[in-house]
């Protein structure tokens, strides 16, 4: 996924212009210029790094790129001022996680979920297992962008689930709507709907991110 | 409402009215080789709505656009489905997005836009036409009366990890009298914000409306939109483009014939099957820089080209994928344990799935000819199109050989290929606006079937309407008619055997 650098921004404005989701801001702070990028807003089509003529975007290789909160997503090259610790997603699933999934449509972002319990890999051996009904469940994982006709399904599934209970959004679509926002469809990600406790850019995420956001959720990965 | 068609285009228009559309549509399809490619509706400069069929003659690799004007004001026409049984679904679709009542239509209710979480008299993509739309009804499921009848409803949240959708079971004990099926779950509005978006983004958005057929979507998407530019890509470009389309292919046909396996409780499936998917991703990662070749091909080319470093990766990761094809695919096909559970389950009869215009490894499973790469425009093809694989018996094993057959031919095609990639530019620049009243069609061979793009767009070159055809709009129906007569458990494994697409057809 695309990464913001520090080195220096010329302001020319190329990347903001070439994004299909306006995933980046830029702001003038005196001479030089503020870039972020929103990778819950990203699709991941690497426009922005192939147009950046300096480098201030690059692409990260990273697949440790899942956060705990929405605003971790956005990446800046301005001074970081630290911020407190994020929440972890809870102890009481430090060894072992229920997940239910629940596709609302990017089935690309399914098949990578699925691929996830394959012997390559295996998130089995991490304790995490994908149950059918809800009332096994500990976490519910969202992939696509939750239109209207998802939503009530999409709660009542949640309702369903004892408590403490996670949610993790795997995808862009799944986190905003991505390129579907904004459209009578109210295709705008589970971010709104429920509380997220682990959030997993990309369209589609690789499933090594999907492995990443399941174990912040689960409070591990240094959590 | 006359299209600018260039004289030689593949695709020529003829006018007529709603009231002899039917029977127009009937009398060309009557014709060897001829299918019904979509039928849709289309809002006209004046406001005014148009009915329009796209009829594929699948011999040339060309189409005649049948467009009938509906009088201002005018909302209903006579349904063509009794007429000719493959429009039934793309009626119901036309109906709720745009307002309109097919009159005389067998099972006339909504496909996607299902009350109460849409409102009644919502129609997306009629906004500018004149007269009110006819609102959509409450849904209403089949009833099937008998002693013993129980209904079984199943979703729209399935066990799996899978994409949702409501399927309702009528059964006589365990055996299937009767299934419906109910999508629209994954509805996101995809084909108006086609017609709103700049021209920048639409490639973006063209390319989601199934994200597991991105190579197949984005290509039906770039070959409209040069056959409107009149741009001819260059062979690197259109070998590339196949190489990713064939490996889309490759890929999802290994992981069905695993997954069939696996839903028959056979555990070579599970086990062996998704490394050899993941090598096929591999290969995929190598071309495109992602698993799932996303925003790879363009219109006017591909976004990367390929050194002969990463070439030379993926031919060696190809040999060694085929190896293990060889290996692994008549664990499962030459296996009597797995054969008995397959043979004769789900069968669908070669005249039904003639008539309601079956596609993809379904449609050849049940003795269907139709492959679109032997016809039409797309990457390398129709010329080095493979013989289609055909089986007749048009049961699970039918459809599984089709798919171990084809994971044969696109390994085949890749190799060559990658061998001898032809040396130009992998991607020519492209104008920035599309030419006014005019129509393009992409029809591609994608891992599931026959997938449509059909943009028009109008008089100042804008997009007017942006119409996608999913092959999974043609074999739902042949799903709920396979299962008919078998047990309900045996439903996973024929559902499988189809793996159709949800959100292709929601959109
Ligand atoms: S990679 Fe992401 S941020 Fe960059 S242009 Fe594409 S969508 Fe926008
Ligand atoms: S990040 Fe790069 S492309 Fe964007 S404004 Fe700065 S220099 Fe220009």
């Amino acid at each position: 996924m695309p990464a913001v650098t520090a080195a220096p921004c010329t302001g020319c404005a190329e990347c903001a212009g070439v994004c299909p989701t306006q995933a980046i801001a830029l702001a003038q702070d005196g001479a030089r210029t503020d870039v972020s990028l929103d990778r819950g807003l990203c699709v991941g089509c690497n426009l922005c790094v192939e147009t950046c003529p300096t480098g201030t975007i690059a692409t990260d290789r990273s697949t440790r790129t899942a956060t705990r909160r929405r605003e971790d997503l956005v990446l800046s090259n301005r001074a970081i001022t630290p911020r407190p610790a994020a929440p972890s997603g809870g102890k009481p699933f430090r060894r072992s996680l229920a997940v239910r999934e629940v596709s609302t449509g990017d089935s690309a972002a399914d098949l990578e979920v699925i691929a996830t319990t394959n012997a390559v890999f295996d998130v089995a051996r991490l304790g995490v297992q994908f149950v059918a009904s809800p009332r096994f469940a500990d976490t519910l994982l969202v992939t696509g962008p939750v239109g209207r006709a998802m939503r009530e399904p999409l709660l009542r599934c949640y309702d369903a689930m004892a408590e403490p209970r996670l949610v993790i959004a795997v995808g862009t679509s799944a986190i905003t709507g991505g390129l579907y926002r904004g459209g009578y469809a109210e295709a705008n990600g589970v971010t709104d709907l429920v509380p997220v406790s682990s959030f997993v850019p990309g369209d589609p995420p690789h499933p090594w991110s999907i492995i990443h956001g399941i174990l912040l959720g689960m409070g591990r990965d240094g959590g | 409402m006359t299209l600018n068609l260039p004289t030689g285009s593949r695709y020529q228009q003829t006018e007529t009215t709603p009231e002899a559309m039917a029977e127009t549509v009937r009398s060309q399809l009557k014709k060897p080789g001829w299918r019904l490619g979509h039928l849709t509706a289309r809002v006209l400069a004046n406001g005014r709505l148009a009915l329009e069929a796209l009829l594929l003659d699948t011999a040339t690799g060309s189409g005649v656009i049948c467009s009938a004007a509906l009088p201002d004001g005018v909302r209903e026409y006579p349904s063509m489905t009794a007429l000719v049984p493959a429009a039934h679904w793309m009626e119901r679709a036309a109906g709720e997005m745009f307002g309109l009542r097919a009159v005389g239509h067998p099972r006339w209710k909504t496909l996607r836009l299902h009350a109460p979480v849409w409102v009644p008299d919502l129609a997306p993509l009629e906004s500018g036409a004149s007269g009110t739309p006819i609102p959509c009804e409450p849904y209403a499921f089949m009833k099937v009366k008998g002693e013993g009848i129980h209904e079984i409803p199943v979703g729209p949240i399935h066990a799996g990890i899978i994409e949702p959708g409501h399927f309702r079971f009528s059964c006589m004990g365990e055996i299937i009298t009767n299934l419906e099926i109910r999508l629209g779950y994954q509805h996101r509005g995809l084909e108006r914000r086609l017609a709103e978006a700049p021209l920048a983004q639409t490639r973006f958005l063209a390319e989601s409306a199934s994200t597991d057929t991105a190579a197949g979507n984005a290509l039906a998407h770039a070959v409209a939109v040069e056959q409107m530019l009149g741009v001819t890509p260059p062979p690197r470009a259109e070998a590339l483009r196949t190489i990713a389309l064939e490996i889309e292919r490759l890929a999802n046909h290994i992981g069905d014939l695993g997954a069939l396996a696996g839903d028959i409780g056979y555990n070579i499936g599970p086990t062996l099957f998704p490394p050899m998917r993941g090598a096929a991703l591999a290969l995929a990662q190598t071309l495109t820089g992602n698993r799932r070749q996303r925003w790879y091909i363009v219109p006017g080319g591909v976004a990367r080209d390929i050194d002969d470093a990463r070439r030379g990766e993926m031919i060696e990761g190809l040999n060694a994928l085929h190896k293990q094809v060889r290996r692994h695919v008549p664990l499962i096909l030459e296996n009597p344990g797995v054969l008995d559970r397959m043979e004769g389950c789900g069968r669908l009869s070669s005249a039904l799935a003639k008539d309601f215009g079956m596609v993809g490894p379904a449609g050849r499973a049940s003795g269907g000819r139709y492959d679109a790469r032997a016809a039409f425009p797309h990457g390398i093809y129709p010329a080095g199109a493979p013989v289609a694989a055909r089986y007749t018996e048009g049961d699970v094993l039918a459809r599984a050989r089709v798919r171990a057959d084809e994971i044969e031919s696109s390994i085949a095609i890749i190799r060559a290929l990658l061998d001898d990639l032809p040396v130009s530019p992998a991607r020519v620049e492209i104008a920035g606006v599309l030419p006014p009243n005019a129509a393009g069609i992409g029809v591609v061979e994608a891992w599931r079937g026959e997938l449509i793009h059909w943009i028009t767009t109008d008089e100042t070159g804008r997009i007017a309407r942006y119409a996608i055809k999913d092959p999974s709009l043609n074999n739902w129906t042949g799903l709920a008619i396979a299962v008919r007569g078998n047990l309900i458990g045996d439903f996973p494994v024929c559902n499988k055997s189809f793996n159709l697409s949800y959100c292709g057809n929601d959109l």
